[in-house]
């Protein structure tokens, strides 16, 4: 009782100063990161920016050049088989046997997991799972579906899924969605990557930014989307300087096309209220900028240079 | 922006039950290798039944000084002093070197392939992301491989059962020739070693399986150099054919008992350094 009230209170994931070399080429360098019990954590980053490499660090399929990494208070490396035993895993890119079914899979994978797939009928019918053909014959997203079942039928305690919406449609992304809110209302931690930044927006409570091989932020969603800011567009009745509104504390961006007035504005809207009123305002249209712009940058600039900006 | 709407907390879900685990990663390594394993088999049961079709016909046509002569012998890895007995002509067509040859090939090829398949298949990601070790992993791929041995030298047996059954007078000695089994059966064993050590560094199921097979077919090609000439013997101490004398054994009842041993040795030895190098290095990616 004491050993899991201890693993309770460390965090579920515990990653630190992970370096990962091939030969010169440093896959990661110096990842530290900490995923509580109960959070989505996106991990978010270009192709190639040391993702994958990192998940499979955690899963002890490749070995660590350098630091440790704990999960649900056990080494990964060292203890792998009782992290094991409580995580569920969704590679990028699922390749599975095409001369198996996927009820044989399922029953093959579940025989490895040595226990029994008791969410295998609702996942089945939530996700609309053939299991019956030969899986050379399904498509990319069946057997994403596939791989999705694999690492949620034995009900784990941590998933780590790796791009876990690539090739679902839109519905089914949707579904999914859900589906991991429900999880963490349940209790479960999970740590994902993803290419979709929109996913990761609704379903995320943190982000970490990787970027060649390092890590450029870990932030709350809802701190970057206070730092996004919201999209106004205002159209006037009488004329108005663009400078005058580029003045207003919090604004940027702003943008005039036949009278109307794009800009975005962080923070507080009061002051931007108050000058609006000194106008004629034929219409005001305010609505959430998406987190794209701020992974964005991320993504393009460098970490040095991002740092003064993003505090602001 | 849309967010779902899911209540904040719900009920944990039941633990769920233990389920005997049993060999699955064996079974699913034997299923992937019965093609191989039945083309085995069937070359087994069509060289003893040939044998024992056309063992009336070679007996009129008196091969004992061609059967017995140097170049017979470093063709198929066994000088005998008379071959005019069915067991010697099944001794010479099918437990002579063509049996490491061929069936240690096929066993070579499925040992070295049955771990690169499983990168190329994408299935050892997703095992190895489960509570099996890797020494567990491994072991059970080995388990096949034997399994596979063992069940190769069961359809030789009932192979050369079958032939006597067209042969009058076979006079096979059921003993003995559970013992060239065996000593068949220690072949297969250096062969499975081979092809582990391949299949735990390398990637590609062919390359892996194709390396086992190249060692095999290279000991025979030191075989048969090696029995042309005595300036050439050396060869055949350091090829895997040398401690295989089944056709010895068949027909004269007699082999040098530890020969079987070195081979024995060799594949554990192979196998253990296989499962070492698989325990150490990074896994590929499908």
């Amino acid at each position: 009782m004491i050993a899991i009230a201890q693993q309770k209170e460390r965090p579920a994931i515990e990653i630190s100063d992970l370096h990962k070399s091939y030969g010169n080429v440093q896959a990661v360098k110096d990842i530290t990161m900490n995923i509580a019990h109960g959070e989505i954590f996106g991990f978010l980053g270009p192709n190639g920016a040391g993702k994958t490499t990192t998940i499979r660090c955690m899963l002890d399929l490749i070995r660590p050049t350098a630091g440790s990494i704990r999960i649900l208070g056990y080494d990964a490396q060292r203890e792998r088989q009782q992290v094991h035993r409580q995580i569920g895993y969704l590679p990028g890119d699922v390749r599975l046997p095409g001369d198996m079914t996927g009820k044989q899979v399922i029953s093959y994978f579940a025989d490895l997991q040595g226990l029994e797939p008791v969410r295998l009928k609702e996942l089945v019918a939530r996700f609309d799972v053939e299991l019956k053909g030969l899986l050379k014959s399904y498509s990319k997203g069946m057997r994403q579906k596939i791989g999705i079942v694999l690492a949620f039928m034995c009900n784990p305690a941590l998933l780590i899924l790796d791009e876990p919406t690539s090739g679902l449609d839109p519905l089914m992304q949707k579904t999914f969605n859900e589906f991991l809110l429900e999880e963490r209302a349940r209790g479960k931690t999970i740590f994902m990557s993803s290419h979709i930044m929109s996913d990761v927006e609704k379903v995320c409570q943190r982000v970490a930014v990787i970027r060649n091989g390092q890590l450029v932020a870990v932030e709350a969603v809802e701190a970057l989307r206070e730092k996004a800011g919201q999209r106004v567009t205002v159209e006037f009745g009488d004329p108005v300087a663009t400078e005058e509104l580029a003045r207003i504390p919090g604004i940027r961006n702003v943008t005039c096309a036949d009278g109307t007035y794009h800009f975005t504005i962080s923070g507080s809207m009061d002051a931007l209220i108050k000058a609006l009123s000194r106008h004629e305002v034929r219409r005001l249209l305010a609505e959430e900028a998406p987190l794209e712009e701020v992974f964005l940058k991320f993504y393009e600039e460098q970490p040095a240079k991002l740092a003064p900006e993003l505090s602001r | 922006m849309v967010t779902p709407s899911v209540p904040s907390t719900l009920p944990p879900l039941p633990a769920p039950k233990k389920r005997r685990r049993g060999v699955p990663i064996a079974i699913r390594a034997l299923i992937n290798a019965k093609t191989l394993l039945g083309a085995g088999v069937f070359y087994a049961l069509f060289v003893a039944l040939v044998v024992g079709l056309l063992y009336p016909t070679m007996t009129k046509l008196n091969l004992d000084a061609y059967l017995t002569s140097t170049g017979v012998a470093s063709l198929v890895g066994a000088k005998l002093t008379h071959a005019s007995s069915f067991a010697a002509i099944i001794g010479l067509e099918l437990y002579g070197a063509f049996y490491g040859l061929i069936f240690g090939s096929i066993i070579g090829y499925i040992a070295g392939a049955a771990l690169p398949a499983t990168i190329e298949n994408g299935t050892l990601d997703l095992a190895l992301a489960r509570p099996i070790s890797r020494t567990r992993y491994y072991s059970e791929l080995w388990l096949s491989a034997l399994f596979a041995s063992v069940l190769t030298s069961l359809a030789t047996m009932f192979a050369v059962w079958l032939s006597t059954l067209v042969v009058k007078n076979a006079q096979i000695d059921w003993t003995w020739l559970t013992i060239t089994q065996l000593i068949e059966f220690a072949f297969f064993v250096f062969a499975v070693g081979v092809g582990l050590l391949f299949g735990s560094c390398m990637n590609s199921s062919r390359g892996a399986g194709g390396a086992a097979v190249g060692i095999i077919f290279l000991g025979y090609v030191m075989n048969a150099l090696g029995s042309l000439t005595n300036k050439l013997n050396w060869l055949l101490k350091i090829e895997p054919y040398y401690y295989t004398p089944g056709v010895q054994a068949l027909v004269q009842h007699n082999f040098t008992y530890w020969h079987p041993w070195v081979l024995i040795g060799v594949g554990l030895l192979c196998a253990l350094c296989g499962m070492i190098i698989f325990n150490r290095r990074d896994l590929p990616m499908a």
